[in-house]
């Protein structure tokens, strides 16, 4: 049972790289990536906001639900 | 001036430093102040060994217990405050305490005013352990942040 975390897809989908994401939302390209890589034990409602404003999508499409 | 982070980690090692060199000079002059102490209240030779044995089996500890809070001050000096190997220094000095502890209360079956110092460096051991469980929480804390995005 786990979250995960389908930011790559999102920004393959945009065309947006991790170093232009982290400018644009503001947090560290090497905190982007622990979130890309399904490494982050939580996310901020204030980092989730800012990612669904600039890939122009819901929480849905960034986070999915895997039950075992 | 933050007198905290500036001024208290410097007096700190500055405390460290003096305890160091009293205990250097107890280690050097146990044998004289121990002669000189049974001398001056009429005690046998046996009990001066048994002062004496126990001087300095707690001096090992005690030297023990100086390095790892020298090396825990230079962790917090440098920032790194919640690491492991802050705790795993507490819990050695935690542990340390508790064998001087137990050297007194063994030496205090010989001359009672040794019980007082067991009971105080059980004393010590317990507050030192428990802020050593606080730090290891406080590191779960951390942890938890700093996968936070």
């Amino acid at each position: 049972m786990e979250i995960l975390v389908n930011l790559d897809v999102m920004m393959a989908k945009r065309k947006i790289s991790l170093t232009e994401l982290a400018q644009r939302i503001d947090i560290s390209p090497a905190n982007l990536s622990i979130l890309k890589n399904n490494k982050a034990r939580a996310i901020r409602f204030s980092t989730l906001m800012a990612l669904c404003h600039e890939l122009q999508c819901q929480p849905g499409d960034i986070l999915e639900f895997i039950d075992d | 001036m933050n007198w905290s982070r500036d001024k208290s980690i410097v007096l700190s090692q500055f405390c460290v430093c003096a305890f160091g060199l009293l205990l250097a000079v107890l280690d050097v002059f146990g044998y004289w102040l121990v002669g000189f102490f049974i001398r001056l209240r009429s005690m046998n030779w046996q009990l001066g060994a048994v002062i004496l044995a126990a001087v300095y089996v707690c001096s090992v500890f005690a030297w023990i217990v100086l390095w790892r809070m020298w090396k825990l001050l230079g962790n917090i000096k440098a920032g790194r405050v919640f690491i492991p190997e802050n705790i795993s220094h507490m819990r050695a000095v935690s542990w340390c305490c508790a064998a001087v502890a137990l050297v007194c209360l063994l030496a205090s079956l010989a001359y009672l005013p040794f019980f007082i110092c067991a009971m105080a460096s059980a004393f010590m051991a317990l507050i030192v352990r428990i802020v050593k469980n606080a730090f290891q929480q406080a590191l779960l804390m951390k942890d938890e942040l700093d996968f936070t995005v």
